[in-house]
């Protein structure tokens, strides 16, 4: 982090910039919205980590379906808590950002869909999944014969070897041929 | 990877490339890491430097933010339309009606025309005799009093060949590469649910829009799964029933284009073009059928049943750029056959009606907006509760946008400052359709495959609207004799002449002898068109040959993994069977040497 809270020094910010697809004035955008995330006491200390809550009130990732597995899957926390240091929100945003290339959102894709994280995506993932993006209560939910249907479709259409997983390889291979996918895997501050 | 193991390899190439740098001393390796670095940052800089001047991003997130990359894809295109009218406008101006502005600064007006209000709608008037159209620049060759030499023929004719040579190059380009990444490589089932599931859009960020996609994605989730339950066979009666209707709707469609260019043919013989006022009619009914004529196609939803919602996107579409091209293509048609032969003037003509055209189709996209959005919001939110909130009409408005581009590319050679009248109108047209679309519309409820629409949109700019404005000014130019008595093309049998006069002048120079070569003998020459048309001929079957070859790997190589993945040692003994299927050459090399691969290796 920088020395003063409002401040990024010059070094820190070439480096960040080489090391993510931010441009300049992403990242000194990032470093003010992060320093509004942080407590009083948080700004003196050297690697400051928000909690997952105050991370979830950004305007940005408030009405995600998928806001706490994006924090769980960037966060580098030992407690698994989903808490966020100023380089995991940037890894965040890189990844999210404009410049950020197929393979790399695809990956970050999986790892957020796969709710399990066993490295693949089998039936519950997916039933998860299709639960994030209809609705979360009962009456809006799918019912469990559609739900089955919906899973099998889905796994008759990705799974290439046929095991009744999707893993990376076979999802990669499905986001490859959906052209919408780049344009809308795109989180900008 | 997470950061601290980046910054551990960042650390690592680092210590390295210093190791290797305290090695050699060598003045020219430090030179060229430090110019690659330059470079780099360069780059870099450049990249923030066009992110700053981009024109409104912040509207554009805002807009995406809220109503999804669909509604954007308009945004898009019509800030993309903006850079293409933005350079004609600085080449127009740069290369021909600065010179012009330079050697003749007042324009000689007649005596009795003065400048009244009327001009800004009609053109004519005090504009007629302006460097706005064709007939206010000379053809002289201006270079008195010691300046240098500048050939206006030269300057206009060439102007306008680079603009259009150049657009055609940028939308080739962009159709093609959109073509590639969006329908090729994309899946053409229909709406398979992993389509669905991925292109959510994390960029909304509004509550009440999630809430409204989620049950959307949900509707279309479910309609997904009904219609792969379904079975798709109708009777032999009910199928014949709809080609009936299909045959029917599109009959009718196009009759009414066909009618309404008839009519606008005999509305634009019979009427006196001379008087101010009455040349407003033609304009104002064009406008009218293409607001009106489009809105009878939608009617036509209610009698077709298409199998699929997209085929009715499709063919909605179509009807509209049928109606459009006729049109246009009717109007061009007088224009060149009639006009060419009354008028003395009759470039500048020409480009006044072209610039009322642009004028009342800007009036009427704003009456258009009124009525679809703010109306349709009202009736729908006051009156008749049923109707609900407009959504954004996102075809209609692009397909509206295409023909005043049209507009624009054929008023190129008549008016070379029409495109000034362009900018203003999609700047203002920019922020009244931000306005309209943020009061009145709601997001939409299909998730439209915004990517597919797109390039379905470049191309259809590219093919009716732009290769039509540029077989209309080709025709002009190469054919049509300009008017004797104003312009720079006064006094020459065609427009394209003018090149001939100046390669005649070249050829006495003993310097520029490979200039006219290259101009006799493969501009002019048939033979050479027909071999170059022959040679691309025989690269495209080779290339689809290829193609089909690759698919059938494809599926091939799908079966193998599914063996193997299934424990079966079935892999050779399979290929060897199924190359013996194979009738494409090419794939059947390709398996044979695999095949010679895993007996030897």
């Amino acid at each position: 982090m920088g020395t003063t809270a409002s401040q990024l020094r010059k070094d820190l910010l070439s480096e960040y910039q080489e090391l993510t697809f931010l441009t300049k004035q992403e990242i000194i955008l990032a470093h003010k919205r992060f320093s509004e995330l942080l407590s009083k006491e948080d700004r003196n200390v050297p690697t400051p980590r928000v909690p997952m809550e105050k991370v979830l009130s950004l305007p940005e990732l408030k009405s995600n379906p998928f806001r706490k597995r994006i924090c769980h899957v960037f966060s580098t926390s030992d407690m698994k808590d989903g808490s966020l240091t100023f380089e995991d929100f940037l890894d965040l945003l890189s990844a999210f950002s404009d410049s950020a290339t197929l393979e790399i959102k695809s990956h970050y894709a999986f790892r957020i869909f796969d709710f399990d994280d066993d490295g693949t995506l089998d039936g519950g993932d997916l039933e998860k999944l299709v639960n994030c993006l209809t609705g979360e209560t009962d009456d809006t939910r799918l019912t469990t014969e559609e739900m089955r249907q919906l899973i099998s479709n889905i796994l008759e259409e990705s799974d290439i070897d046929k095991d009744g997983t999707v893993n990376l390889s076979e999802f990669q291979h499905v986001i490859s041929r959906s052209p919408d996918f780049v344009s809308s895997f795109k989180i900008v501050l | 990877m997470s950061f601290d193991d980046k910054k551990h390899i960042r650390g690592q190439v680092l210590a390295l490339k210093s190791f290797k740098k305290s090695r050699q001393l060598n003045c020219f390796s430090d030179c060229s890491t430090t110019v690659s670095l330059a470079f780099r940052r360069c780059g870099a800089n450049m990249t923030l430097a066009k992110q700053t001047l981009e024109l409104w991003r912040g509207t554009m997130k805002e807009v995406g933010g809220k109503f999804g990359t669909g509604v954007l894809s308009y945004f898009k295109f019509l800030k993309w339309l903006l850079m293409f009218n933005i350079f004609s406008f600085l080449v127009n101006f740069g290369f021909i009606t600065i010179p012009q502005l330079i050697y003749h600064p007042t324009p000689d007006i007649p005596a009795g025309v003065s400048f009244k209000g009327l001009e800004i709608l009609t053109g004519a008037g005090y504009f007629s005799h302006t460097v706005m159209y064709y007939g206010g620049y000379s053809n002289k060759t201006q270079g008195t009093g010691g300046r240098s030499e500048y050939n206006m023929q030269l300057a206009y004719f060439f102007t306008v060949a680079a603009y259009m040579v150049l657009c055609g190059a940028a939308l080739i380009y962009s159709m093609a590469s959109s073509f590639r990444k969006k329908y090729v490589l994309a899946d053409s089932g229909l709406g398979g649910a992993w389509q669905l599931l991925c292109s959510w859009d994390f960029s909304v960020t509004n509550e009440k829009a999630v809430r409204q996609r989620k049950n959307n994605l949900r509707i279309q989730l479910k309609e997904s799964l009904s219609e792969k339950v379904q079975v798709a066979l109708l009777p032999l009666t009910e199928r014949l029933k709809h080609y009936g209707v299909f045959l029917g709707t599109w009959l009718l469609s196009t009759g009414m284009a066909l009618g309404c260019g008839a009519s606008v043919y005999f509305l634009s013989s019979s009427g006196s073009l001379l008087e101010e006022a009455a040349t407003l009619l033609l304009p104002f009914v064009v406008s009218l059928i293409n607001l009106v004529v489009p809105l009878f196609y939608s009617l036509f939803k209610k009698i077709e049943h298409y199998s699929n919602p997209r085929m009715q996107v499709y063919a909605i579409i179509v009807r509209n750029v049928i109606l459009k091209m006729s049109i246009l293509g009717i109007l061009c048609y007088y224009w060149m056959k009639d006009v060419a032969n009354t008028f003395s003037c009759w470039e500048s003509i020409v480009g006044q009606a072209l610039y009322r055209l642009v004028i009342m189709d800007f009036l009427f996209i704003m009456l258009g907006s009124f009525f679809g959005e703010f109306l349709s919001n009202v009736i729908g939110t006051k009156c008749i509760q049923s109707l609900g909130v407009p959504e954004f009409d996102v075809a209609r408005n692009v397909l509206d946008l295409i023909y005043a581009q049209t507009l624009a590319w054929i008023g190129i050679y008549f008016s070379p400052l029409l495109p000034v009248i362009q900018i203003i109108k999609f700047f203002i047209l920019f922020y009244l359709k931000k306005v309209s679309l943020t009061q009145n519309c709601q997001p939409p409820r299909r998730a439209g495959r915004a990517a597919q629409m797109q390039t379905i949109f470049i191309a259809i700019l590219f093919f009716p609207s732009f290769v039509g404005a540029l077989s209309m000014v080709a025709y002009t130019v190469w054919t049509l004799p300009p008017s004797d008595k104003c312009g720079p093309f006064r006094g020459l049998n065609t427009t394209f002449s003018a090149i001939q006069i100046w390669m005649d002048d070249l050829n006495r120079v003993d310097a520029f002898q490979w200039t006219v070569w290259i101009y006799q003998h493969v501009i002019r020459s048939e033979i050479f068109y027909f071999l170059i048309s022959l040679i691309i001929l025989v690269f495209i079957y080779i290339f689809r040959q290829i193609t089909q070859g690759r698919q059938l790997l494809i599926t091939l190589l799908r079966q193998q993994i599914v063996n193997v993945s299934s424990g079966e040692l079935s892999g050779l003994t399979c290929l060897v069977h199924q190359s013996c299927c194979v009738r494409s050459g090419c794939v059947y090399v390709m398996m044979l040497l695999k095949c010679w691969n895993n007996i030897f290796s």
